[in-house]
């Protein structure tokens, strides 16, 4: 039978000494519910750097490309015209017009591509549902998720070691 | 936790704390719309309908309803495009750049800065599409493959791309404002009690639940969008300001335009934004969030980006003498003593003279004071750009073609409509969305609240 | 003979056999009544399924979303069998001849399946160049206010009821009278002739421009009935009196291109022209030295002048101004001798003697001044006409036919003849509209339109210019010489045709017409000529011209004087339900729409009028008095009107009593109904001034020497397309040099010239090597090109164009030739005034303003206020003409900034506008340092506000639109094709001959309507074609050069033929 322990702190100083202790005690913190980020918690209960800096790179990149070979399709390799005298012969000869679209559309494909994929790797999307264990999470609350089944420790041990901390509230579920 | 300065002023005052923070803004949310509420937001739907009027009678009968002419093929259309663009990039700026810079006091305003840029960029949208002599063709400007075969845009007009700076624009601004909005939605719909709003909002929320590691990808998100966004700002109105500069009508065919526009850009959305504020601040008892010292930072920008302005004006004009060239010597001299020049003295005294007030520090941190120079210096930079298209259009090389315009009550109609739906989009935002960014506010809490500070300074 | 054949379908029928007569009964087998149908029980025993139900439904709801998207039906007739000349797509034209009793000239008329759409000059074989007035009159042919036949007190009626009212009014007691303009048809005299030997009919005859005194001067002094008809491409100095011979002065039309072959400086020599005149005229706004003087000095520098020439000198009360110029004419009138030609405007006999001295003492008489023709133009008999009013209005006239005039709109004294046409027992018109004089007329017998009929014209003695139909009559018209002839009971059953056949070949029978060479040939060529020219000079017989100065010296005026003239665009008043020519801005004023009084500015001034006319700046309305006559009129401020002198157009003021004359000859308002006044009338466009032209010794004199104006304080907005006057200086627009330093350097290499140097930019290199860097090191502005660009030269066709500004008179010959030819939309007044015209070829008309930049700097004037007083035109200004059209620029501004595309550079060297792609941003127009481009601000060829104004409106007259051009939507951009349409028919055919395109093969239709061959076109990579020698002349130069647009059109700098100090 698996337990799992939502332990509530008012402050997230609090909740971030808490956690540290607990970790320290070799117990292992599954997740935290804050209303806003807690700047220094991720290291503490083991949460990686995310990659979505990169992502964007990449993104922004494929723009570029796409900008600059649609532009040479366009205009120089598919249908050149005579516009103003101005020259229709190479990519590099029209560059420099081509240059603001150019970085438009990098923009707009990395912002994008950037933002989908955060909405997609948080599973947040329209019409999912809150899984915040308290609405009070997104107010003033901080929640802590500690899981037998991550722990090694026996749930009694668990719960004694985690009263220790200066809790506020401790809801105890059995989990399916 | 990390500290500031004591002898920085707080930027939240009174003795708050989380919860009153979220009670703040949520509170006016759930509570009933206010009577002064109801009536703004009636007066300006009236005013935004009768400006559709206008616009579908413009559509269906023809350009010609408004004043221009075979000289001035753009006027007014023009330049409430430009105008709009330009309130339209503070919001970015402020939430992107100042992010960058690590800015605090920008957490009061962003969240309803950007929603202004959101609905700036919108109403300036409208005037590149009506202002088509066949706006149901204007997808053409976009390279579709068509059944004509062959036939593409042409990349080499500045008009494309201001195409796909505005979209750009557009849809990452709102972008940014969005995933900003997500925690906050997810905030309300945790108190929202009557089943529809916590489905709406529960909706809008896309099931935010506050977990460390989304914490930490909302984060990145948030800098590495700011990132994007920053040089997107200043390329918006730089391309905006080739509209201009790359053609060859003297007034127009000048290399200093993208950052004057840029400066001037920056000036008039501060400006709308200190509009905005001083009223929703009043109106949703927010004077403990934004306050003096959000202004006096907001009047900073101001003078700054006002005296860029005032200096790119005399640097225009000593050019145009220094060039030696008939036509552009011409094209300013005409400008401050033709038959547009009361236009020119306006945008003068407006934008170089008045925000020069703000040097004094009463000025500068007089809430009246900042409102009626706000609107003061979003008239003058109404008349900046009346005063680049029309002037320099209606007398340019060929005399012979020399002309004048007369706005018509169309033109008129159009201007303030889009002003009335402006009005219209940002009451309802100010009614039904958190007009704070809450949970950026609450991590600056401790760091600048007042009371937190207090505590600090007893140690 | 009713007809007893039977025809059987087979031998059945023929036999009738039982088979076929049972097929026949059940031929229709007969059905199931209804009630047999339902009361079948059977019918209950049979179900429709829900299946079939749903098939049924689903087939009935696609059936009926299919029949619900229909495709628009376009209502077209074939031919069902082909005219034999008659090709859809192919234009067929046809030699022809114009007279409308102001303009003669042979003309061929281009129709497109069978409907005249324009008309040109007969350049081959006739004589003569159309001006603006006749190359748009084709569209009086569609006008929809034509009578669609005979009508008797304003009922429609039928010939034979006119015919009968009209002989027996001719068999009552009194005097019956045909009242013409000059008739110069021969077979139409012929039927004269009938009528008055068979029914008493006296035939009276008058203009309504008078040019008696011409003719009378001519008698007494060579004895001779005639017109001087002037040889201007003789001439070395001419010195014209108020005589507009560019514009509108007798056979104007003559006149212009036989002046221009004398003013190219390239044969090494110039005529010059002096004007003496009251009003800005278009000869004056072309004339080398240019006077003002007031209507009651004419005379006295005639008498000057002769004096001058004769050596005596006499005083006189002119001004030192005026005395010095006619100085300097005397002395060049008498360098030029026999060479010289001296003409005056006024229809004053005394001085028309005096010019006739001048010319008879210069001894020009038989070489610039000729009377060769007896009949010729303008015969009317003012007195006679005069005579007939006193007669009408005693009630002596029972009967009254009234031709080919308008006495009751253009006749001096107009009101006598309305209230003596009352009088009149049986009185009938055969106007083509129920005009001023028709709708007074108990009846029309409506005539044919001259592109409708046969017609024959003598405007010298040796030759006969044929008018033949282009077109089978619209409406239930007769030829009006017909008509005659049936009234009298002489046309024997004949048709018009036979009858002129007749009149040059008695024995003519209607076979001949196939047969008759000599005949066909002449209708191919527009005339027939029998002998050689006689030109006669008769001896000068009036040697006594004292009586003459005397009278003319003794003239003196009041506070102001009034001369009346005619406009280039509107002549006197025939033309005016012509939309085009109404939109068609004046030469001088570029004012539209409206006639008005001109002022001149120090005048304006004076009186605190309005000086500056905008679209938001109406002009001041005055009250002019003329006797015990006034009218209120808007003033425009006109440079080099005489001060002290004002002038008012003829012409105007058509249809005051709401006579049905064609649409456009009313003020429409915005709404697109039409303007009414107080009592519910319309409100015909300007006003009717020949009440205002005087009686003076049994001739008609058009000034008047005192008249009063007064300020009323009221303003009426005037539609003008030019507001800005001066060219401010701007020298890369216009370049204008005297001959005298275009001579001494008439050999310097293209862009060497002082008057026409090539305009370099300074750049920061040594390129002189003179080891500085300074002002000195220049390079040309095609030196700064960005990236290399697509190679124009001696790549395909390269179409180009070259424009003399020496040359061009400014007559907007070309400006309706391409309204016309494109189908550029009218738009009219308000649009106009709104600076919304939409020509693609516009004249740009600058006056000179005598400050300047280098002025300014030597009087320590600031440069603001410099530049404001440059705005000003002087008080008497040289003026330049510049055609102006898009300039088809190898890097034009436009085609870069448009985001679709939409106007893009041909390999020919065009810039295309492709319609269908536009969407309107009107970038390129703002970009466009020529302002060329025109936009489509509405749906003109549908909104309501030019319902009454844009032919492609008006049912009728959309059959003059040019089918090769398409009638631009809404809301794109338009302008200047270079006439593409003809360019690539012109293509066709020469692939079609297998040959390269040939130069002169091709031609624009501004350029094919330049009476003096200012503007020529051709291709530029053509080595050797015209235009291209021309582009390399050292007078050629690029409009705006420095901007390095590169255009495909060249400006030939303007040489005026003055003294250096005076250019």
């Amino acid at each position: 039978m698996n337990k799992v322990f939502h332990v509530m702190y008012d402050d997230d100083d609090t909740l971030k000494t808490a956690a540290s202790q607990l970790v320290a005690k070799g117990i292992r913190v599954k997740e935290v519910f804050s209303p806003f980020p807690i700047h220094g918690i991720d290291p503490i209960i083991g949460v990686k750097r995310t990659r979505l800096g990169i992502a964007a790179f990449m993104y922004a990149s494929t723009g570029t490309a796409l900008a600059l070979l649609g532009m040479w399709y366009f205009m120089i390799s598919d249908w050149p015209m005579n516009i103003g005298g101005k020259p229709s012969f190479s990519l590099i000869e029209n560059l420099p017009a081509f240059i603001p679209v150019t970085f438009e559309f990098s923009v707009l494909c990395g912002a994008h591509g950037m933002a989908i994929t955060y909405l997609l790797r948080n599973g947040t999307l329209p019409g999912m549902p809150a899984t915040n264990p308290d609405p009070r999470t997104t107010d003033n609350m901080f929640v802590m998720e500690i899981t037998t089944e991550q722990n090694s420790l026996a749930a009694e041990a668990l719960e004694a070691a985690i009263k220790e901390t200066q809790l506020f509230e401790l809801s105890i579920k059995d989990y399916k | 936790m990390q500290r500031e300065a004591a002898i920085r002023e707080p930027l939240i005052l009174g003795d708050k704390s989380y919860k009153d923070i979220t009670d703040d803004v949520v509170g006016p949310i759930q509570g009933p719309a206010p009577i002064g509420w109801k009536i703004m937001i009636t007066i300006s739907s009236i005013i935004a309908v009768y400006g559709v009027g206008c616009i579908l009678y413009l559509l269906g009968t023809g350009i010609g309803v408004w004043g221009l002419n075979k000289t001035v093929g753009w006027a007014w259309d023009i330049t409430n495009f430009v105008w709009w663009v330009g309130i339209g990039h503070a919001g970015t700026l402020i939430s992107a750049v100042l992010l960058l810079f690590r800015q605090k006091w920008r957490m009061a305003i962003n969240r309803s800065a950007e929603a202004m840029t959101i609905f700036a960029v919108i109403m300036a949208a409208i005037f590149p599409g009506i202002h088509m002599g066949r706006i149901w063709v204007s997808y053409w400007v976009l390279p579709l493959p068509n059944q004509f075969g062959s036939l593409w845009v042409n990349f080499n007009s500045p008009l494309l791309w201001d195409v796909f700076a505005i979209s750009t624009y557009f849809s990452v601004s709102l972008v940014f404002w969005y995933i900003g909005l997500i925690p906050d939605f997810a905030t309300i719909r945790d108190r929202m009690t009557k089943p529809f709003a916590k489905k709406a909002y529960g909706l809008l929320s896309f099931g935010w639940s506050g977990r460390a590691k989304h914490w930490t990808r909302f984060e990145e998100v948030s800098l590495v969008l700011a990132g994007i966004a920053t040089p997107l700002v200043f390329s918006v109105h730089s391309i905006v300001s080739m509209d201009f500069a790359t053609s060859i009508v003297p007034g127009w065919h000048t290399t200093i335009f993208p950052p004057y526009f840029v400066s001037g850009a920056v000036f008039s959305g501060f400006a709308m934004v200190q509009t905005l504020l001083l009223i929703m601040r009043k109106g949703m008892k927010l004077e403990s969030y934004i306050h003096v010292k959000h202004v006096e930072y907001m009047n900073i920008v101001i003078i700054v980006t006002g005296s860029i302005v005032g200096v790119a004006y005399l640097t225009e004009l000593f050019i145009s003498w220094y060039s030696g060239v008939e036509y552009e010597s011409y094209a300013f001299i005409n400008r401050f003593s033709g038959p547009y020049s009361w236009a020119y003295w306006i945008m003068m005294t407006c934008n170089v003279i008045s925000p020069q007030l703000f040097w004094f520090k009463k000025i500068r941190r007089s809430l009246t004071a900042t409102f009626a120079l706000s609107i003061v210096v979003n008239i003058g930079m109404w008349f900046e750009r009346y005063v680049i298209i029309v002037t320099s259009i209606h007398r340019d090389y060929d005399p012979s073609s020399w002309g004048e315009f007369y706005p018509t009550n169309i033109d008129i109609g159009v201007f303030i409509g889009t002003l009335g739906i402006f009005f219209t989009l940002f009451l309802g935002f100010a009614r039904f969305f958190p007009v704070l960014a809450l949970n950026e506010l609450k991590t600056i809490l401790k760091s600048s609240g007042e009371n937190y500070k207090k505590i600090q300074d007893k140690h | 003979m009713a007809n007893t054949k039977r025809y059987w379908s087979g031998l059945d029928e023929l036999h009738e056999t039982e088979a076929f007569k049972t097929i026949q009964e059940h031929e229709f087998p007969e059905t199931k009544s209804v009630d047999e149908f339902l009361s079948d029980d059977r019918i209950e025993s049979t179900h429709t399924g829900r299946r079939d139900f749903l098939k049924f439904m689903g087939f009935s709801l696609t059936a009926a979303t299919l029949a619900a998207c229909e495709t628009p039906v376009i209502k077209s007739i074939p031919y069902t069998n082909k005219p034999s000349d008659v090709t859809p797509g192919v234009a067929n034209h046809y030699a022809s001849t114009y007279y409308d009793g102001q303009d003669f000239i042979n003309v061929l008329v281009k129709t497109r399946e069978g409907r005249p759409i324009f008309v040109k000059s007969n350049g081959r074989t006739g004589i003569g160049r159309v001006n603006a007035r006749v190359n748009a009159s084709v569209m009086s042919l569609y006008d929809s206010a034509r009578l669609e036949g005979p009508t008797k007190g304003g009922e429609s009626s039928s010939w034979a009821t006119i015919d009968a009212a009209v002989k027996s009014g001719l068999e009552a007691a009194g005097r019956n009278v045909l009242l013409t303009n000059t008739i110069m048809s021969p077979s139409i005299l012929r039927s004269i002739e009938t009528l008055k030997a068979t029914s008493n009919v006296e035939h009276v005859s008058y203009d309504a421009v008078d040019y008696g005194a011409f003719r009378a001067a001519a008698v007494v002094d060579f004895g001779i009935n005639s017109l001087p008809s002037y040889q201007f491409d003789m001439a070395e100095t001419v010195v014209t009196i108020g005589a507009d011979f560019l514009g509108t002065f007798a056979d104007s039309i003559f006149y212009a291109e036989r002046w221009a072959k004398t003013r190219r400086p390239e044969n090494g020599s110039m005529s010059r022209l002096h004007a003496f005149e009251t009003n800005m005229s278009l000869t004056g706004s072309n004339a080398d030295y240019r006077t003002m003087v007031k209507p009651s000095e004419q005379g006295k520098v005639a008498a000057a002048l002769l004096s001058a020439i004769s050596g005596n000198s006499a005083t006189n009360t002119l001004s030192d101004v005026a005395n010095a110029a006619i100085q300097s004419a005397a002395t060049d009138l008498k360098k030029s001798g026999t060479k010289g030609l001296v003409l005056a405007g006024s229809n004053d006999l005394h001085t028309q003697r005096l010019v006739n001295a001048i010319n008879a003492a210069l001894g020009a008489v038989g070489t610039t001044v000729l009377f060769d023709h007896e009949k010729g133009l303008f015969q009317g008999d003012q007195a006679a006409f005069q005579q007939l009013l006193k007669d009408m209005n005693a009630g002596k006239v029972s009967t009254l036919i009234v031709s080919d005039c308008n006495p009751a709109y253009d006749a001096v004294n107009a009101e006598e003849f309305i209230a003596g046409l009352a009088k009149v027992k049986t009185s009938v018109s055969t106007a083509m509209v129920a005009d001023e004089t028709a709708s007074r007329c108990g009846m029309i017998a409506p005539n044919h339109h001259w592109l409708e009929s046969w017609s024959d014209l003598q405007i010298e003695k040796n030759r006969i210019d044929l008018v033949q139909p282009t077109i089978a009559p619209l409406f239930d018209t007769r030829a009006s010489g017909l008509s005659f002839l049936t009234w009298c009971n002489a046309d024997a059953g004949m048709d018009w045709y036979t009858y002129l056949r007749s009149t040059y070949n008695g024995s003519y029978a209607a076979e001949a017409m196939y047969t008759d060479r000599e005949w066909n040939e002449a209708v191919h060529n527009g005339h027939m000529v029998m002998g050689d020219r006689v030109t006669e000079t008769p001896a000068y017989t009036g040697a006594d011209v004292s009586a003459a100065i005397s009278n003319v010296n003794k003239r003196t005026g009041g506070s102001f004087e009034l001369a009346l003239y005619q406009k280039t665009t509107m002549g006197v008043g025939q033309h005016a339900a012509n939309p085009i020519l109404q939109e068609t801005p004046d030469p001088i004023t570029k004012v539209t729409w409206d006639n008005y009084v001109t002022m001149s500015h120090s005048d304006i001034d004076a009186m605190g009028l309005n000086g500056f006319i905008g679209q938001e700046a109406p002009a001041s309305v005055v009250n002019i008095v003329v006797g015990d006559t006034s009218m209120e009129l808007p003033v425009f401020p006109t440079p080099g009107q005489a001060p002290g002198t004002i002038g008012l157009a003829l012409g105007y003021g058509r249809g005051a009593n709401g006579e049905n004359i064609g649409k456009a000859a009313f003020q429409s308002g915005e709404s697109g109904s039409f303007d009414t006044d107080a009592e519910g009338n319309l409100i015909p466009v300007g006003a009717n001034a020949f009440g205002w032209a005087r009686l003076n010794e049994g001739l008609v004199d058009y000034t008047q020497y005192d008249v009063r104006v007064e300020a009323t304080g009221g303003t009426y907005p005037l539609a003008c397309t030019q507001i800005q006057n001066t060219f401010m200086g701007r020298e890369s627009i216009v370049k204008e040099t005297d001959f005298t330093s275009y001579f001494s350097e008439r050999d310097a290499k293209k862009g060497s010239a002082s008057w026409n140097k090539l305009i370099t930019l300074g750049v920061h290199e040594d390129v002189n090597a003179d080891g500085t860097i300074d002002a000195l090191d220049n390079k040309p502005t095609a030196a700064f090109d960005l990236w290399h660009e697509h190679a124009v030269e001696d790549v395909g066709h390269r179409w180009g164009m070259t424009i003399d500004l020496t040359t061009c008179t400014g007559c907007s010959g070309c400006v309706t030739a391409c309204h016309i030819e494109n189908n550029v939309p009218v738009v009219g007044k308000d649009e106009v005034r709104r600076h919304r015209d939409m020509h693609w070829m516009r004249i740009d008309r600058f006056f000179a303003s005598d400050y300047s930049l280098k002025k300014g700097e030597e009087e320590g004037t600031g440069v603001i206020e410099s530049y404001r007083r440059m705005e000003d035109p002087a008080l008497n200004p040289q003026t330049v003409h510049m055609p102006m059209m898009c300039q088809h620029c190898n890097h034009a501004p436009c085609e870069t900034v448009c985001p679709v595309a939409a106007t893009t550079h041909s390999n020919e060297g065009l810039n295309q506008m492709t319609y269908n792609r536009c969407i309107g941003t009107r970038y390129c127009a703002n970009n466009c340092p020529y302002k060329v481009r025109r936009f489509n601000w509405f749906n003109y060829p549908g909104y309501k506000k030019f319902g009454n104004f844009n032919p492609a409106q008006d049912s009728l007259m959309r059959m003059v639109l040019n089918p090769d051009v398409t009638v631009r939507s809404r809301g794109v951009m338009e302008k200047c094709s270079m006439c593409v349409q003809r360019i690539q028919s012109g293509k066709l055919e020469a692939k079609k001959d297998g040959t390269p395109v040939a130069d002169g093969s091709i031609v624009t239709a501004c350029a094919e309507a330049c009476p003096t061959n200012a503007i020529s076109f051709g291709d530029l990579n053509d080595k050797g074609s015209n235009v291209q020698s021309i582009s390399q002349n050292n007078r050629a130069y690029h409009a705006l050069e420095e901007i390095g647009v590169k255009p495909n059109i060249f400006y030939m700098t303007k040489v005026r033929n003055v003294e250096p100090t005076q250019a």
